[in-house]
């Protein structure tokens, strides 16, 4: 036992004191930084906090109540200013004192008709601005609950017959939820596996296996490396938790983004039960394929039989949301492969019976401990094995030398 | 009681007859040489007594019984292939394979420390295993051999990528360690490093075992009627007791008549008024003794 921890240490430490490993951890985190910057900065380059001005000769407004600014909005709406004509509007958009204004019709109230005039380029945000600016003003005097919901919209609920599982609409969140966690899990899957198959694959290239099986039993060497290289995985998955969690911390400082996520503790039991058999067995068939293979170019094209079935439940993302209990969905929780994501998805839109989660739960992990079984036999069969594949039909038959 | 003893094993791959009915065994405080041609199942061999593979026939006793993990423990194994984790420092990589032999990372760190100095390595112990030169990698790879003190020594080729005083360096550790009483098995070709070094030797031709015993007694029991001689000038060209002579680089082979012994040849010599740098029994080498030895089992 002191050996399989001693292998797994190492396994840990030669890919996270890597150079690259600690790149490729920093990198996810800065580039979804980056992408949000660039994002946050293309909207800001277009901003304009000019004022913009209206004539409503008719008087269809009236009042001309301003809007507020949110607390924490960086952003705010601009301010909107009243001219009596058009030649004194027109005046002051040639004075730059106002970006544009706005000409109601005398039918507005029909047509919905508004004129802009501006110079040429304007604010991104004008237009939500002004309309805002409309309905606050045209709904002057009437219940501020009233107009207030009116301008935030319904927050829509969606419960299941049963009423045991409940969506709201308003946490978005938990419905981005499993796409995110999947697509960490399918990173980091990669990540892992790719690691596992890179070592063993390493160590039968390099020759370090012969002496590696002459200090340690393979059934250790090979349980030591899928739990260190998961771990390995595991750690990348909890520092871009981390920076998230960082994220979601300092983000409301700047960006209103609403309630934080009001997830179920069943829902992230259900995630774990579910993502940890799935990054065992990925990671024992990519030590298989590591020990079966001559080298690593061929070792990764094999892989990919493997990791491409995970993310089948992205391909089908529609089917699971709008039919949670259709074949499709059914199909895809209870087949091992695409379980790990296709569960996590479906719960979230409904209520799954509960044998059909002890049937896909029980079906990874079953298949999660054939694979590190198989994985260990044919570790056993290749690891000495140069230069010539293993075929399927030998990790079932005997080992070498008479080894059942 | 021998820290090996192969008996009667065999191993066949597919129709290819790999390891042929061999027996022998090894004592502690001995060198053991374990011979043969490229390709003639040394390393199945080798592989068999380590428990890799299991023999198709015949039982191999390590260390007083079958292979356990905790005997492992006791064992150092320089594979032919040699391999090292190419991509972390030197020193990382000599106490992770010592911790493996079930030493404490601490007295690991040590010991690493003390035969990096031992095999001129120290300033290196920081470099990557990659960025090593083959010389260096083979004296490394030797350390986690011999790092955890281990009772019976396997090496395969250890000779391999030396140079000459590198080669002296290895000779006189595996002197140390059959002086220690540590029985050290050394496999290889190079038939002229084991004359220098082995007590006993098994030779393997095709999986066979061509010869088995004690070196000195082969080499007897294939002494050749012949002497080398090395004359201050030059020989003269008749000389009783002598069929024939032979000239080779700087002294020549004299072989000797049926019922001629060196004694008489000499006194020959004498007589002559020859005189002489050198004067010697020839022995025969190993190379010569398997070569005839192969000679011999082939079909004419």
């Amino acid at each position: 036992m002191r050996k399989f921890w001693l292998v797994c240490w190492h396994e840990f430490k030669r890919h996270v004191l890597r150079k690259r490993f600690i790149f490729a951890i920093l990198s996810m985190p800065l580039f979804v930084g980056v992408i949000g910057l660039v994002s946050f900065l293309s909207v800001w380059l277009q901003y304009d906090s000019t004022p913009i001005g209206y004539v409503d000769q008719f008087e269809i407004l009236k009042t001309s109540q301003q809007l507020v600014k949110e607390p924490n909005e960086l952003m705010g709406p601009v301010k909107i200013l009243k001219y009596a004509d058009e030649s004194s509007a027109k005046t002051a958009l040639e004075n730059h004192e106002i970006q544009a204004y706005n000409v109601l019709s005398e039918d507005y109230l029909d047509t919905g008709e508004v004129t802009m005039v501006s110079e040429g380029k304007t604010g991104i945000n004008i237009g939500d601005d002004f309309n805002d600016f409309l309905t606050l003003n045209l709904l002057n005097g009437k219940d501020p609950g009233a107009i207030s919901r009116l301008s935030e919209g319904s927050n829509l609920i969606i419960r299941s017959l049963d009423g045991k599982r409940e969506l709201n609409i308003e946490n978005w969140s938990f419905i981005l939820l499993p796409i995110i966690a999947g697509l960490l899990f399918v990173i980091a899957v990669n990540v892992s596996g790719g690691y596992l198959l890179q070592a063993v694959v390493e160590e039968k290239e390099n020759r370090t296996m012969e002496l590696l099986v002459t200090s340690v039993s393979p059934g250790e060497l090979m349980a030591g490396k899928i739990v260190g290289n998961l771990a390995v995985g595991l750690f990348e998955l909890l520092i871009w938790t981390v920076f998230t969690v960082i994220a979601l911390n300092i983000l409301p400082n700047f960006i209103p983004m609403g309630d934080p996520p009001d997830i179920p503790i069943s829902y992230i039991l259900l995630i774990i039960a579910t993502f940890l058999p799935g990054f065992v067995m990925i990671a024992a068939a990519m030590g298989a394929i590591g020990a079966t293979a001559t080298e690593m170019k061929e070792a990764q094209q094999v892989a990919g039989f493997f990791t491409i079935p995970i993310v089948i439940p992205y391909w089908f993302i529609t089917a699971i949301m709008f039919n949670p209990n259709g074949s499709i969905a059914v199909g895809m929780s209870l087949f091992p492969l695409t379980a790990p994501l296709a569960l996590p998805m479906r719960a979230v839109f409904t209520t799954i019976p509960i044998w059909q989660l002890i049937v896909s739960i029980s079906l990874l992990v079953l298949l999660a401990v054939f694979a590190v079984w198989l994985a260990g036999r044919v570790f056993r069969l290749g690891m000495l094995r140069y230069g010539k594949r293993i075929r399927l039909k030998e990790a079932f038959s005997k080992l070498p030398g008479g080894r059942a | 009681m021998p820290a090996i003893v192969v008996n009667q094993i065999s191993k066949n791959f597919g129709s290819l007859k790999a390891v042929n009915d061999v027996s022998f065994d090894v004592e502690p405080g001995e060198i053991f040489g374990l011979l043969g041609p490229n390709g003639a199942g040394k390393t199945t061999i080798i592989r068999i007594i380590l428990d890799i593979f299991k023999p198709d026939t015949g039982s191999v006793s390590i260390l007083n019984g079958s292979m356990t993990e905790e005997k492992k423990n006791h064992i150092g194994y320089l594979p032919e292939e040699r391999g090292l984790y190419q991509d972390i420092p030197l020193d990382r990589c000599l106490v992770y394979l010592a911790t493996l032999k079930g030493m404490e990372e601490k007295v690991a760190q040590q010991k690493v420390e003390s035969f990096l100095k031992r095999f001129d390595l120290a300033d290196a112990r920081k470099k990557k295993v990659k960025e090593l030169s083959k010389g260096m990698q083979q004296k490394a790879q030797l350390i986690t051999t011999l790092i955890h003190e281990p009772s019976l020594v396997i090496i395969d080729e250890p000779f391999s990528a030396l140079d000459p005083v590198n080669t002296q360096m290895v000779k006189d550790l595996l002197r140390d360690e059959r002086n220690k009483g540590t029985a050290v098995v050394m496999c290889t070709h190079q038939m002229h490093q084991v004359e220098e070094l082995a007590d006993r030797i098994v030779l393997i031709n095709n999986g066979k075992a061509m010869l088995y015993g004690k070196l000195q007694d082969i080499q007897s029991q294939y002494k050749s009627q012949s002497v080398v001689v090395r004359p201050v000038t030059s020989l003269p060209a008749q000389i009783n007791g002598v069929d024939e002579i032979v000239k080779q680089n700087h002294h020549y082979l004299l072989h000797l008549s049926h019922g001629a012994t060196s004694q008489q040849v000499l006194k020959s010599l004498m007589d002559s008024g020859t005189d002489l740098e050198q004067f010697e029994i020839a022995i025969p080498s190993l190379d010569e003794i398997f070569i005839q030895v192969v000679k011999e089992v082939q079909p004419a």
